[in-house]
């Protein structure tokens, strides 16, 4: 299959170049434009990655913000790091600034099986989801990623990449409570006391991600998110809605409510552990708190999409599973780090970062976490009923 | 530039600006149109077969959006019309040589994004900021009253950065009025409200409509300020278009209603240009 | 001028009726301060917060007074280049549009052709079409012809969505222009073009520099149409808006007020040296 893949590659390589000029590539293209905007269904034409096992400069796209830097310098010391290391350069572009907007920017050439100039792309459980069930994504080339079982256990097989063939998560986080005990004058420790306690009317954020918010009151109800059947979905939008109509809920934000939260318009709201700890250190009163009924864990993903290197993909990709260098990561980004013996090597650079349970959870707050069914979210329907429940 | 030049002129004036437009404009919307004909969902692909449906489904599923973002559109221009045109006017008349400047100070919000511009508002009418605490002092906010997340705060969102939009066409044509002729008013008895009201207004109503226009047709379309301001309660058609496209992958919908929202704008526009005489406003007066 | 005839035929005005003719002289002046102010509140916070001095990554409450951000403003990798490249798009895209618009209001103002009707109506379109679906299309179209998006692309869709605008400026100062300057000049034995770059375009330039500013504003604020046509150019908007998740460093408000305080300075300047200019030649005169 690897051979058929490499014919087809080279051909469609020498097609794509003649584009520009060329009218060879004219009629199937405007054929492919009479389609409309939406490509969608499965990635038909297979422009197979780059399987030469040389490495090669690479293209990453990345959340803003989300590896470390070196102020002074104006260095990211990990990209630095593996380009010493492996002889490459690195183009880092932070274009990711959500899920849903990148996904709009590939998807028109990863349907039609184009590449999309990138080796790497971070992006959240639920897209990853979507782009691996449609095949928009590379295999990692596991041969050169001796320090891929450094991967902790509890995100060794989501369902959506049960052996991680084509996914390695780079930061992981917690979706819970986050409010403030002088504004709400008492713990808040249950998603139902966020939607129905009366001295907390109109002063109260849900997120406007839907594994997240819909996750967490799933589990309020007594239901699993992780497998979401019968007409718990529904019943999750209903417990919603009525907060929603009682004026409970402020509004449904993206992380803007970090600073809501900061200035005090929120008194408590669904909130990612972070972002949490990142407040804390300008106002230490405010918590993060884990459900009574379970939080949601989330993770954004690495990924390689069509047409990305696979080789020097899945170099970097275990760059960043050494346990030093994902300390060195993590000591900036404050996020969870997916990476055994992180914890170890973040004792000799930062103590206090260590013990934060918040970056390093250990075992019994796992076990209350749960990662929301991806299947079900990227259920059109499901979606559409969140949109609404949202306004739009 | 006179007519008896030849035909051929206008089209060449038209012509660069028109293969950009026809090029980089026309084509993306034939294939907008041909998305909002088709029916299926992001797992099953696309089909083409006249979704007509897709029109008659944005209109009536959606009425209260379209209804509510002219609202707010409307209040919009009409407030940032009620601040701009006296600035406008102070400008024009008044600015002397600092007038290229103050009109760069009109659009200096522009150059820190939309983003940190809003951050910076919440900063202010915060619940626990000052604004709002004198507000409920002085008894217009109940004790819990605020001003974020409402449609107030939505409608002032859009206001605040659609002003330069007004302010400018209305330098425009205010800049370009003889003061000869407000003096010459006045030397015949009127007033200054009557040289104002029956020279310098008048003579002003093209920047008038042009800034109405480009505050009113672009605020008609605006998600941001109501995602970022308002609560679901606000929210607009562009957020409706917005969730469609991005989230739920129902691109035909979101094209249908795209140009739904594009087909009542336009009327609105023209029944406005109607209403103020569209000779004065769109051609040469001879 | 008019003035010696206009002061002798002006009625004399009662003490209370000038008393009342200053307020109202100053309360615009007032009102329009008031404005300019309410437009640069945003900034003034901006700025203030330039200042601060947070301990966590989040810039949204007064920690303290610092200037630290400010010795380091590029210390942020990524945020120097995006704002470079936000402006450089900006400046062409804001001249280019502001050039096609100028040539479209011209057609559109003085001359009776076929098509005018629908073509003053068609101006409209592009400002009417919400971001969302114009930028997917526009990616589309980009994707069918094969052209890598980058720098070039962000350019050409910055074009396209300001020459309506700079049309629409340009045209409230077309359609009440004088026309006989320009017979005058003709009459003088001036031709069309002399006429048209000595006459007109002076005249007009006001609309012109407008339209560019109004042009130059959307361009450097514009967030969804670029983040579909970018590729791997990263703008100031597209990188404040992904910044925003993690927090947005005090570094993006020092460099915000280092554009703000450089166009300014920049303008001042200008002013200032047209001033000498004139006195030089008032001088020399």
């Amino acid at each position: 299959m690897t051979e058929r893949r490499r014919d087809y590659l080279t051909r469609r390589r020498l097609l794509e170049r003649a584009a520009v000029g060329g009218a060879a590539i004219a009629v199937p293209s405007w054929l492919a434009a009479c389609g409309g905007i939406g490509g969608g269904g499965n990635g038909n034409g297979d422009a197979g990655g780059d399987d030469d096992r040389t490495p090669r400069n690479i293209q990453i796209s990345n959340w803003p913000l989300y590896i470390d830097i070196d102020e002074e310098t104006r260095r990211r010391p990990t990209i630095q790091g593996f380009m010493d290391e492996y002889g490459v350069s690195v183009n880092y572009v932070e274009d990711v600034n959500d899920n849903n907007e990148y996904f709009a920017r590939i998807q028109p050439a990863l349907s039609q099986g184009r590449g999309i100039d990138r080796d790497i792309m971070v992006l959240t459980d639920w897209m990853a989801a979507r782009l691996i069930r449609n095949e928009w994504v590379e295999p990692l080339d596991e041969e050169a990623m001796e320090n891929k079982g450094n991967l902790v256990e509890a995100l060794q097989s989501p369902n959506f990449d049960p052996e991680r063939r084509f996914s390695m998560p780079w930061q992981s986080g917690m979706t819970g409570i986050g409010y403030n005990p002088e504004l709400t004058g008492g713990e808040v420790t249950t998603i139902e006391q966020l939607l129905t306690d009366e001295n907390l009317r109109g002063r109260v954020a849900l997120l406007s991600e839907m594994p997240d918010t819909v996750g967490l009151v799933m589990l309020s109800n007594g239901d699993d998110p992780s497998q979401v059947e019968g007409g718990a979905f529904e019943r999750a939008i209903q417990t919603i809605q009525q907060a929603v109509d009682r004026g409970q809920i402020r509004q449904f934000t993206g992380n803007e409510y970090s600073g809501m939260l900061a200035r005090g318009e929120l008194a408590a709201c669904v909130a990612w552990s972070g972002d949490i700890t990142q407040l804390q250190l300008d106002n230490p009163d405010l918590r993060f708190a884990i459900p009574e009924d379970g939080a949601m864990l989330w993770t954004d993903n690495m990924l390689i999409p069509t047409g990305g290197h696979r080789y020097t993909a899945s170099l970097f990709m275990d760059y960043v599973y050494r346990p030093e260098i994902a300390a060195q990561v993590a000591e900036y980004v404050n996020f969870i780090s997916p990476v055994d013996g992180a914890q170890e090597e973040m004792r000799e650079r930062d103590e206090e970062l260590a013990e934060d349970p918040l970056i390093f959870p250990d075992e019994e707050m796992l076990a209350n976490t749960h990662i929301f069914d991806a299947e079900a979210a990227d259920n059109q329907e499901y979606r559409e009923q969140f949109q609404t429940l949202l306004g739009a | 530039m006179l007519h008896r030049r030849s035909w051929a002129v206008p089209y060449l004036l038209l012509l660069p600006g028109f293969l950009w437009l026809g090029l980089f404009f026309v084509v993306p919307i034939y294939y907008l149109a041909v998305t909002s004909l088709q029916t299926g969902d992001f797992s099953q692909g696309y089909t083409f077969d006249w979704a007509v449906g897709n029109y008659a489904n944005a209109v009536t599923t959606y009425s209260e959006h379209l209804f509510r973002s002219v609202r707010y559109a409307g209040a919009a221009t009409l407030i940032a019309f009620v601040i701009g045109y006296p600035l406008a006017y102070w400008i024009a008349f008044r600015g002397g040589r600092w007038k290229n400047l103050l009109l760069l100070l009109v659009i200096a919000p522009f150059f820190v994004t939309y983003l940190i511009r809003t951050i910076a508002w919440q900063t202010i009418l915060t619940d626990q900021g000052p604004v709002v605490g004198v507000l409920r002092d002085a008894g217009f906010l109940d004790d819990t009253g605020r001003l974020l997340a409402t449609s107030i705060a939505v409608v002032a969102g859009i206001t605040y950065n659609f002003l330069p939009f007004m302010v400018l066409p209305l330098y425009v044509s205010l800049e370009q009025v003889d003061k000869r002729l407000v003096d010459a008013a006045q030397d015949l008895y009127a007033s200054r409200a009557q040289a104002f009201l029956r020279v310098t207004l008048p003579l002003s109503l093209p920047g008038i409509f042009a800034g109405t226009l480009l505050t009113f047709i672009p605020a008609a379309g605006d998600f941001v300020n109501a995602t970022l301001l308002g609560t679901p309660a606000q929210f607009m058609v562009g957020n409706v278009i917005q969730s469609r496209f991005l989230v739920v992958l129902d691109y035909p919908q979101a094209a249908a209603l795209s140009f739904v929202l594009m087909s009542s704008v336009l009327v609105l526009i023209v029944l406005f240009a109607r209403l103020l005489g569209t000779e004065k406003l769109m051609e040469q007066a001879r | 001028m008019s003035t010696a005839a206009a002061t002798v035929s002006r009625p004399r005005r009662s003490a209370g009726a000038r008393a009342w003719a200053l307020a109202r002289h100053h309360s615009l002046t007032v009102f329009a301060v008031l404005a300019l102010a309410y437009l640069l509140i945003p900034i003034g916070v901006i700025v203030l917060f330039s200042f601060n001095d947070p301990a966590g990554r989040f810039n949204y409450t007064w920690q303290g007074f610092t200037t630290e951000a400010w010795r380091a403003p590029f210390g942020v990798p990524g945020l120097g280049d995006a704002m470079a490249a936000s402006l450089q798009i900006a400046a062409l895209a804001s001249i280019v549009a502001t050039i096609l618009g100028t040539l479209i209001a011209l057609a559109l103002v003085r001359y009776a052709f076929r098509g005018r009707g629908a073509t003053n109506f068609l101006i409209f379109v592009p400002m009417v079409t919400p971001e969302v679906v114009l930028g997917a299309s526009l990616l589309a179209l980009f994707l069918n012809l094969g052209v890598a998006r980058g720098f070039w692309t962000i350019f050409i869709a910055h074009v396209m969505f300001n020459i309506s605008f700079v049309v629409v400026t340009v045209r409230a100062r077309l359609v009440g222009f004088d026309r006989s300057l320009e017979e005058a000049a003709m009459d003088l034995g001036a031709n069309a073009w002399t006429t048209f770059t000595r006459v007109t375009l002076p005249l007009i330039a006001p609309a012109i520099f407008a339209g560019g500013l109004i042009a130059f504003a959307l361009s450097v604020d514009d967030f969804v149409i670029t983040s579909f046509n970018a590729g791997a150019t990263v703008t100031f908007p597209l990188f404040v808006w992904g910044a925003a998740r993690v927090g947005v460093p005090p570094q993006v408000n020092v460099i915000g007020t280092l554009i703000f305080l450089t166009a300014v300075g920049l303008m001042l300047a200008n002013v200032l040296f047209q001033y000498r200019r004139e006195r030089q030649a008032k001088g020399a005169a």
